[in-house]
């Protein structure tokens, strides 16, 4: 019973994490479908988003979920401004080198951690909100129960909202004509301007969008985590792993990559050992270029072609 | 013209007197210290206790009627700067003590330049065993060492919990592995159980399965080496797992500041720590100078402060006790100190292989109603500890 105990805990663990993986994967992806471009700022435009809870939440107690709605529009604007003013002059550039954009993307990223580091010093911060360490147990509600589970209440809080975000975005892609020449964009990007789909627009829209996923991503992880200037980096490199995991640039992908990394994490550090994660987590995405190059989304769209 | 030249004599002999009464009135002290580079931070809070006590030393008429001056030297943290300034302190300086430095590799580079020109040199924080191990006569150590780190814990463990087994989890850094080795040996000496021992990536998003699995073989010691933002995570999600042992400690560090409190709220509630000072310990002057110190500089000292401050004290009564200032009457009054300064009692002795150490208890503290209040030894104890702890559930 202890095994079942350990191994359903391990999963649940998992399950929550993999959820909010999927999220900052989600924006990271949906970007590089439409742009071609791999965001490697990702981890730090979350950095942002989280800076903008932390201080509604020291400085006017605004709970970190609610502050969703600043640090989302805050961070739509700002990745506009990004696009048109930085991403878009870079892209009209003819170079030798055809990354100039992911060069660029990287040193925001350094800009936006030291100048974090400046303003904010290097100090840790975190929001302790009254529930952080609340939870549900399974013994609560079924008393003869022969294991004991336990279900974190802001990691569910994160996860449950995380779906419905996940749920928001996948509606407006594939109801609306904005979300309609995004897919189309991602899909063939020649095809979509020849069908008369304004493609500038759709980019800056899409990177806006890619924001405003980052930015609800750290509001949700700030309750769960905490915060400091170099955080971006380790968040990039998750985005990063999910996103090839799921295939370059497939949102369906990114979602189900998010669930893959995060069980596969925490089985790593119940049946292997914690120190092992890092090293895990680099093993799979070797292991997802060299076996599976399309990642999940090839398979899903094998399934799709057999039907 | 005759005249002007006496008169010019004149004011050079007053000049040159009154420059000669100044110089018998103070007395210079060099220090040096890692005031850049990875370690300044704990430079600057050594630099600031070191301040503090110099003001209120001459607030009291200073060293034997002097004026004490000091001149702090940037060493950078490495050993070799460190020594290089050492030697100009004593050969060009000709200053009849040497004392500071924070880390254990400066500390041993100008113990061996000491125990050469037979110069007394104090130790004041650095903590590696070997130091005082090597017979130097000249060398003496205020701080206690690694090894005996955590026998205040230790002691605790013994004389109330008597547990059984223990759970170590660390991070994964040199202070991780070191801590988390030296609590192996000191649990296997004691007689427990070492059922697991984890290492974790520093800065971790979730210790949920690492924790299950210490949940799964139910110790009853869970002890843990780790940075404050992971403390405050593990002790948070222990308590949602309702993880329930006997007792939740951590080796110092992470768990032994405000900030550990403040970030896991009541999941810190009745967590014990390891530690070598706090600001509200029942020494003598040591909460006056955690208050002063908070006052200046907006907040607590760590022990290094505590050390530093102390340190100056240990000098001054030295130097007061001194026959005469020459090296070996110096030496002679440091192996006579039997004193209580902010940071403990002070007495160098020889013993256990060691020269010229001070031996003192370490402490530990336990988070009581969200305050770190120090609960062993019982004689220095600011509070009555809280054992045993109760168990998540039946938690308010």
């Amino acid at each position: 019973m202890p095994e079942l105990e350990l191994f359903l805990q391990t999963l649940i663990a998992g399950f929550l994490l993999g959820g909010l993986y999927g999220l900052i994967a989600l924006g990271m992806a949906l970007i590089m479908g439409v742009m071609r471009v791999i965001n490697l700022a990702h981890g730090d435009f979350m950095m942002i988003a989280m800076y903008i809870a932390y201080w509604l939440f020291t400085l006017f107690e605004i709970d970190p979920y609610l502050s969703v709605f600043v640090a989302a529009p805050a961070l739509f604007l700002f990745g506009l401004a990004i696009q048109k003013y930085l991403l878009t002059p870079v892209m009209k550039v003819e170079s030798i080198l055809p990354h100039n954009l992911v060069i660029l993307t990287v040193g925001l990223a350094m800009v936006f951690s030291n100048l974090a580091t400046v303003f904010f010093t290097g100090d840790y911060r975190s929001t302790p909100v009254s529930y952080a360490s609340n939870a549900w147990y399974l013994t609560d509600y079924w008393p003869d129960s022969p294991i004991e589970l336990s279900l974190s209440m802001p990691w569910t809080l994160s996860f449950v909202i995380a779906v419905i975000i996940t749920i928001a975005l996948w509606i407006f892609l594939t109801k609306t004509d904005t979300g309609k020449s995004i897919r189309a964009t991602s899909q063939d990007h020649d095809a979509a301007l020849l069908m008369g789909v304004n493609v500038n627009r759709v980019r800056m829209v899409t990177f806006g969008i890619g924001m405003i996923l980052v930015a609800a991503a750290g509001c949700l992880f700030i309750p769960i985590y905490y915060l400091y200037p170099a955080l971006g980096r380790q968040f990039t490199n998750v985005g990063f792993v999910i996103t090839v995991i799921g295939g370059m640039g497939s949102t369906d992908g990114a979602i189900i990559g998010g669930l893959i990394l995060g069980i596969f994490e925490s089985m790593t550090a119940t049946y292997i050992g914690m120190g092992w994660a890092p090293a895990g987590r680099f093993a799979i995405f070797v292991a997802a270029l060299v076996f599976l190059p399309g990642g999940v989304a090839s398979i899903l769209r094998k399934r799709r072609l057999g039907k | 013209m005759k005249r002007l030249s006496i008169f010019v004599a004149i004011t050079f002999i007053i000049g040159l007197s009154s420059l000669n009464v100044y110089a018998q009135d103070t007395l210079k002290l060099g220090i040096p210290l890692p005031l850049t580079g990875t370690n300044a931070k704990f430079g600057e809070i050594e630099k600031k206790s070191y301040e503090i006590a110099k003001d209120e030393i001459n607030a009291m008429g200073g060293i034997k009627g002097k004026k004490v001056v000091l001149e702090f030297e940037d060493s950078q943290g490495k050993p070799e700067v460190a020594r290089s300034i050492v030697e100009r302190l004593i050969d060009v300086k000709k200053q009849p003590v040497v004392f500071g430095e924070y880390s254990s590799s400066c500390s041993k580079a100008i113990a061996a330049v000491a125990e050469e020109r037979k110069v007394p040199y104090l130790v004041v924080t650095g903590a590696t065993d070997d130091i005082t191990q090597q017979g130097y006569k000249y060398v003496f150590r205020m701080n206690p060492t690694n090894a005996y780190y955590a026998t205040g814990f230790m002691s605790f463990l013994n004389t109330v919990v008597k547990p059984k087994t223990i759970a170590i989890l660390y991070e994964s850094s040199d202070f991780g592995t070191s801590g988390a080795e030296d609590m192996v040996h000191q649990a296997k000496k004691a007689g427990m159980q070492v059922l697991l021992k984890e290492q974790y990536e520093k800065g971790a998003v979730d210790f949920r399965p690492i924790l299950s699995k210490v949940k799964s073989v139910r110790p009853d010691v869970i002890y843990m080496v780790s940075y404050v933002m992971d403390a405050a995570l593990l002790m948070r999600q222990i308590k949602e797992l309702r993880i329930d042992a006997k007792l939740y400690a951590g080796g110092a560090a992470g768990f032994a500041i405000p900030e550990f409190v403040q970030n896991a709220k009541e999941a810190s509630e009745l967590v014990m720590t390891a530690t070598l000072w706090s600001p509200q310990i029942a020494y003598p002057g040591a909460k006056e100078f955690a208050e002063k110190y908070k006052r200046l500089y907006k907040d607590y000292p760590s022990y290094h402060g505590a050390e530093a401050y102390s340190a100056l004290y240990i000098i001054k009564d030295v130097l007061t006790r001194a026959k005469s200032w020459k090296a070996n009457d110096i030496r002679a009054a440091f192996k006579a100190t039997n004193l209580t300064t902010a940071f403990g009692p002070i007495r160098f002795e020889d013993k256990a292989g060691y020269t010229n150490q001070n031996f003192m208890d370490t402490l530990v503290m336990q988070v009581i109603k969200g305050k770190h209040q120090t609960i062993w030894p019982q004689k220095y104890a600011s509070a009555q500890y809280v054992y045993p702890i109760p168990k998540w559930r039946e938690r308010r």
